[in-house]
């Protein structure tokens, strides 16, 4: 706790003889930009000023930019289609439809993962309610789009292809290396064995309940 | 009456209660004690209720700070369906109290206004009357204020259906009455009526001002707002406790981190939770950037205004090195939504004290050039000082916080009347100053990033290197990742809190902190759900810009635009 200090004492209300003759000021102003101009000419690599696109901004390993669905090792998705992200959504960008996985393990995965980039708001806290591990962000901020149609990435824009690596690199994620959080142990990126046929079995018993898609899927309006 | 011996009330509301008794109206009106003192009246009871709360000497709640509309159609154990809830502040006991006015059910809703005891209240009761469909007798412009003027219904009630669309066409826009008045009658070939906005280059945002000249003085002016209007408060009705984080970005969207500490804070205090002495630590510093920056925003905008243009990038560049270190911090620069009910998203990264240090070691270097160039520049001297002027008791009549209200000589910071965090443990001044004019404003602004500055460094000096930023409640905040994917516990938290989001004890709170242009209130109801019943906020610009078209009067236009700069409006807060 402190006191309380009138800023409009400490600089007087009137100016001086000086002051109120323009030029004195001026040139004081101008010793100020002057520095600043000839601090910018010689120190030219030390701008502020970025020149996008030749050069970019370097960000960092938490930027929230475009969606990456992260995969297990087989290619598949990690995605089990919890519906948790979607339901996470403050602008209600995602949609996804449940399928039946043909390997028991997974139960479900999803048919349609749809991402409205029009609609996000890129908060991040789909890869906060992620339980699977199975969405992150990366550091591509370059979306732009001809139609609005094009602006809903589905999973073939938003997975991880093996091989090619991340546009500008990952962003926002669960964890970071070396950043004193730890990767999890259990972040199901191994494949399972393939099933044989045990869930259409127990289909055939009538063990398991009539599958329906939850949720319709949302055709962008254009 | 009944025999149950009430439980007993806090000082304030027991010294209200007695200072009560002693009038007419003390068996009329109910005192109860929330989390503040709040008096219950009928609707005909509510003007001698105002005036008995701004003028007995007991009393003197003198600061109007808010009214909100309250639909409780599905709330349980409500009086009445409809309730205005007003907030006011006594500067001199330094003390919040709420009214009720609750409107009886069978009649349209309707409260006599109380724009004639606190002038403030003009634009609430308009607001009141757009959103919730409530009439105020007696108050001379009730008018749409937010939404447009072809608009159905009201929006903040709860049978409103919130899927309708309504399209205003150019017709549809009224011009005020007066402005048409004088086209009739233009007797005097100079008096012409001029319409600046609503996209102007100086308005900074979306803001339609209507202003009648003779030659060059203003005589009289209008604002008309609501071009960004989205309903945040609706939109928060259907959302979780923490889904509304990201809306709350948007409303004063020069320091989103201010913010959302506001709204999580109030939330925190429904729950009881306790965050983390480093966690909060770093809302502290992350929030004093925030409000470096909405100042230098603000200064650099407003001297682009009157002409000086240097100023904008050296004050730019700090700002450009914060947004740095937000992003470092959560992954946005603008719209960050770092905070969480309980904590932060996630930790702050390693270098954050670092970075903190570099920079409180490069501001003060461009604030001193700012100083150097503009404070005793005659050319701005000429157009900052003097004009705009707002008398101490102007300000606390049109309801003003923040740097506006201090530069009216009003000391009223909350970091200092009612600190919260750990603001009591630092050593700051609180900057005044008693001219009130666009200079004073100026400079209370440069005085309180100076202030900012020594808080920052102090907080960095006391926070601790390594600690949790979250509170351990897993009823409110997110189990760690690892424990989710392994623990079956875990995940069912995880799953609960996402799903069906935080379980907020039913009540209602109003918690207020100070954002970087005045007092930033979030009045929050919870009925036990995940999601808030009714969330009002009270924007600390909404009552600036309800004064700007009282304080530009006799100025002239190019005074009006250095004024408009001064008062900060930001436009995404003011419309919400």
């Amino acid at each position: 706790m402190s006191g309380i200090v009138d800023v409009g004492v400490r600089t007087p209300q009137k100016l001086t003889f000086a002051q109120r003759l323009y030029l004195p000021e001026i040139l004081a102003g101008m010793r100020v930009t002057i520095g600043h101009l000839l601090r910018n000419i010689f120190a030219i690599r030390k701008l502020p000023t970025i020149l996008y696109p030749e050069q970019k901004r370097d960000y960092s390993g938490r930027f929230r930019g475009k969606h990456i669905l992260k995969t297990r090792e087989d290619g598949t998705l990690k995605c089990v289609a919890c519906y948790m992200c979607q339901q996470a959504c403050p602008a209600e960008c995602i949609t996804i439809v449940a399928g039946e996985h043909p390997k028991i393990a997974y139960e479900k995965y999803p048919v349609v993962f749809d991402i409205d980039m029009l609609r996000c708001v890129f908060c991040g806290f789909c890869v906060d309610a992620c339980p699977k591990d199975a969405i992150w962000m990366t550091r591509d901020y370059e979306l732009a789009f001809f139609s609005r149609g094009e602006a809903v990435f589905g999973i073939d824009r938003l997975i991880e292809k093996p091989g090619i690596p991340v546009k500008d690199g990952y962003g926002y994620r669960p964890y970071y290396p070396g950043d004193g959080t730890v990767p999890p142990t259990d972040a199901a990126a191994a494949p399972v064995q393939p099933g044989d046929g045990e869930r259409a079995k127990l289909r055939e018993k009538g063990l398991l309940p009539v599958f329906r898609p939850s949720a319709p899927r949302i055709a962008a309006k254009i | 009456m009944s025999t149950v011996a009430a439980p007993p009330l806090s000082a304030p509301a027991e010294r209200i209660r007695g200072l009560l008794s002693t009038t007419p109206l003390s068996d009329r009106v109910e005192v109860r004690d929330l989390d503040l003192p709040t008096l219950e009246v009928a609707p005909s009871d509510w003007p001698a209720v105002a005036r008995f709360l701004r003028d007995d000497p007991g009393c003197r709640y003198d600061l109007f700070l808010d009214l909100a509309g309250v639909d409780n159609l599905k709330r349980k154990g409500q009086k009445t369906r409809f309730e205005a809830v007003v907030h006011l502040h006594s500067l001199p006991k330094n003390e919040h109290v709420r009214v009720k006015v609750l409107l009886p059910d069978g009649a349209p809703p309707a409260l006599p206004t109380a724009r004639d005891v606190w002038p403030a209240a003009d634009w609430f009761e308009r607001e009141a009357f757009d959103l919730c469909g409530f009439d105020f007798p007696g108050h001379p412009n009730l008018r749409r204020i937010l939404c447009h003027d072809a608009f159905v219904g009201n929006a903040l009630r709860k049978d409103y259906a919130p899927g309708q669309r309504w399209f205003a066409t150019e017709e549809d826009m009224k011009m005020p009455a007066w402005s048409q008045e004088t086209e009739a009658r233009a007797g005097h070939f100079e008096t012409q009526t001029l319409s600046i906005g609503p996209s102007h280059p100086a308005t900074h945002g979306i803001v339609h001002l209507i202003a009648r000249i003779d030659s060059e003085r203003i005589t009289r002016a209008e604002t008309q707002i609501g071009y960004l209007h989205r309903c945040f408060e609706k939109m928060a009705e259907t959302h979780t406790w923490n889904g509304v984080i990201p809306y709350t970005d948007r409303l004063n969207y020069v320091s989103a981190m201010i913010n959302g500490v506001g709204y999580v804070r109030t939330v925190e205090k429904m729950l009881g939770v306790e965050i983390p002495e480093r966690g909060i630590l770093v809302r502290t510093i992350l929030s004093e950037f925030s409000r470096i920056m909405d100042h230098c925003v603000n200064i650099g905008a407003n001297l682009v205004d009157i002409g000086a243009l240097t100023n904008f990038w050296y004050l730019y560049q700090p700002r450009e090195t914060i947004y740095g270190l937000l992003e470092a911090c959560c992954g946005a620069r603008l719209t960050v939504s770092y905070v969480r009910v309980g904590g932060l998203a996630i930790d702050v990264p390693e270098d954050f004290v670092a970075r903190c240090r570099a920079l409180l070691e490069s501001i003060p270097k461009f604030l001193s050039d700012v100083d150097r160039l503009v404070t005793n520049n005659r050319i701005v001297r000429n157009r900052l000082q003097g004009t705009g002027l707002v008398s101490k008791e102007q300000a606390v009549a049109w309801g003003l916080t923040g740097p506006m209200l201090r530069a009216s000589g009003v000391p009223y910071d909350v970091r200092r009347a009612r600190p919260y965090d750990f603001y009591d443990r630092f050593d700051w001044d609180v900057a005044v100053s008693t001219e009130g004019d666009n200079l004073a404003r100026y400079l209370v602004r440069m005085e309180e990033m100076r202030q900012s500055l020594s808080i920052i460094r102090q907080a960095i000096e006391i926070f601790p290197e390594k600690g949790p930023v979250n509170s351990s409640d897993w009823h409110v905040v997110l189990p760690p990742k690892d424990a989710v994917y392994h623990d079956m516990e875990s995940l069912i938290y995880h799953f609960k809190l996402i799903m069906e989001g935080i379980r907020v004890p039913r009540g209602e709170r109003y918690e207020w902190i100070e954002a970087a242009n005045g007092e930033l209130g979030f009045y929050a109801i919870s009925e036990g759900g995940g999601g808030p019943y009714r969330l009002k906020v009270r924007p600390p610009c909404f009552p600036m810009m309800a004064a700007f078209e009282k304080i530009i009067i006799g100025g002239t236009i190019s005074d009006a635009i250095a004024t408009l700069g001064t008062l900060n409006v930001i436009a995404g807060e003011l419309d919400r």
